[in-house]
């Protein structure tokens, strides 16, 4: 039998197919193009896998969304709505299709985890996820991919201490609100200051509530803040923090849109920060999950260094 | 902005003569730090704090005999022996500014509410705090504050809000801040992830926009 590839990526060319309307908005197919192109340059590309993602059941989007929320975004697209709730959140007809395909790639990528046929999985995915809440759109949003694979990563294989890392340059609202009042489910947000940026939650003296008190740790950075910032997080503030926590699954939000050249946000990352930061969540996964990894795009929005930035954290992962 | 839209009504309340062993129980079961003290018509009469009954509560450290010798006069003292007689207190329909000068001047924890000379609610610190978050939307989903600088220009804030409304940008708070030190500025809570476009529409339209 071939062993598994270092690193399996999960991509699909109908990830495409979401129109945002048009080249002013962010969130646009062009972002994977770039990203590809950089992967397909990359001496990484041997050390890869790529796989298609099955599309997510009702019954896992349920986990995370109402069944309301459900019917209002397929109604929504299918009679021709160009946006829902608020014009960030552009869709075509085909958005509602292509969302549950983007919640599906996390649920291939823990079928692939647990059965062995790999270790650490990326999806490449759109729309992103981590802003969208239970009943609502928001902010490029539409189904919290993150969340819907943390329900079935506990639902399906028991998982106990699920840990969301989130290094997107904006707060994830909509996994915290998923988590924020239960035990057995962490999230840690490195963020640029609510004050400054969107979605305008994430102050650091938010750290859940009732049985998930202490189970959220919200780290945002002023603007400006770059690599060392991070770094400094990353060693005196997550790590020990993991290491009370002693998470059995890591899924990592992967945003991108913390670099210096992308204009979404104030911080100043340089493309080599994802290398630490693959290199460092890649340790932790070797320390706390027997190597199990499961990373899912969020944002990053500068076409002129998204694919670099994605390469370098594919790089870090590999250790290369 | 009425202090009654955002006081706790028909507060709990303790009588002068309640003993203060039964007061602090009331104080540690809701977690409360004031209790207005009212007579039978319902006028307030005084004010009792947590740290008035830490006051009167035995140090923890004096000797046993000593303390068991104050136990025994605190569990005999009526609230009316330790209340503040002299308080600070709103009307219902003073406004948010009135208490917030209030608790600045004083350095208060909470404020009783009158009406004709009547007990009708307590307004905390902590209800001013989320009233002035409502007010300025701090922590509402969706919003991110930008700040431009206002350069007194004639009918710069009509041409900031026709812009915003004129390009379709959601927004729900415009602040006009005079600042001497930092200069004046006009700050923008815009309701869009896409904030770069946002920046870009101001710049051209001749706004600065201030970093940090």
């Amino acid at each position: 039998m071939t062993p598994p590839a270092p690193l399996i990526i999960i991509n699909d060319q109908r990830y495409l197919q979401h129109d945002t309307g048009g080249s002013d908005h962010p969130e646009s197919p062009e972002r994977l193009d770039a990203i590809r192109a950089s992967l397909d340059a990359s001496d990484c590309l041997g050390d890869v896998c790529f796989m298609l993602p099955q599309a997510a059941d009702r019954k896992w989007l349920t986990t995370t969304h109402s069944e309301n929320w459900l019917f209002r975004f397929e109604e929504s697209v299918l009679t021709g709505q160009t946006y829902i709730d608020h014009s960030d959140n552009q869709v075509c007809y085909d958005s509602y299709d292509i969302a549950c395909l983007a919640a599906g790639a996390g649920l291939t990528a823990i079928d692939v985890l647990e059965e062995g046929k790999g270790n650490s999985v990326f999806c490449l995915v759109r729309p992103p996820g981590h802003h969208a809440e239970h009943n609502f759109p928001f902010g490029f949003c539409f189904f919290n991919n993150c969340v819907v694979a943390a329900r079935y990563w506990q639902q399906k294989y028991g998982k106990k201490r699920i840990l969301i890392f989130d290094f997107d340059a904006h707060h994830g609202n909509g996994i915290q609100s998923a988590f924020e009042e239960e035990s057995g489910s962490y999230y840690v947000s490195i963020h640029e200051h609510p004050s400054f940026s969107y979605p305008g939650t994430g102050y650091g003296d938010e750290h859940g509530t009732g049985e998930g008190r202490g189970t959220i740790v919200n780290l945002p950075l002023l603007p400006g803040a770059d690599d060392q910032q991070v770094q400094n997080l990353l060693q005196d503030v997550i790590l020990p923090q993991l290491e009370e926590w002693q998470p059995d699954a890591i899924i990592v939000a992967a945003g991108f849109d913390a670099h210096k050249a992308d204009d979404m946000s104030g911080l100043h990352y340089s493309t080599e920060v994802y290398y630490t930061l693959g290199k460092e969540i890649k340790g932790w996964a070797d320390r706390f999950t027997n190597g199990q990894l499961l990373s899912i795009l969020e944002g990053g929005y500068e076409l002129t260094v998204l694919g670099d930035s994605v390469e370098s954290y594919v790089r870090g992962l590999l250790g290369k | 902005m009425y202090i009654f839209r955002h006081m706790t009504p028909d507060p709990i309340t303790v009588s002068p003569d309640m003993l203060l062993p039964e007061a602090r129980a009331l104080l540690n079961d809701y977690h409360f730090r004031h209790l207005p003290v009212v007579d039978a018509q319902g006028t307030l009469v005084g004010m009792l704090t947590d740290r008035d009954l830490r006051s009167a509560y035995p140090s923890s450290v004096i000797s046993d005999s000593e303390r068991r010798l104050v136990y025994e006069r605190v569990e005999q003292t009526s609230v009316s022996e330790i209340m503040t007689t002299e308080c600070v207190s709103v009307e219902a329909d003073s406004t948010l500014d009135d208490a917030l000068f209030l608790f600045d001047r004083d350095q208060l924890g909470a404020l009783p509410v009158l009406e004709d000379g009547r007990l009708v609610g307590i307004f905390s610190n902590r209800d001013l705090n989320a009233a002035y978050k409502t007010l300025f939307g701090v922590g509402e989903k969706g919003a991110v504050l930008i700040g431009i600088m206002d350069d007194g220009s004639t009918s710069i804030m009509t041409r900031v809000v026709t812009l915003l409304e004129r390009e379709g940008i959601p927004f729900t708070r415009v602040l006009r801040i005079h600042d001497k030190r930092e200069g004046d500025t006009i700050y923008l809570r815009i309701n869009t992830f896409k904030i770069a476009a946002v920046l870009g529409l101001l710049d051209e339209g001749g706004f600065t926009i201030k970093k940090g």
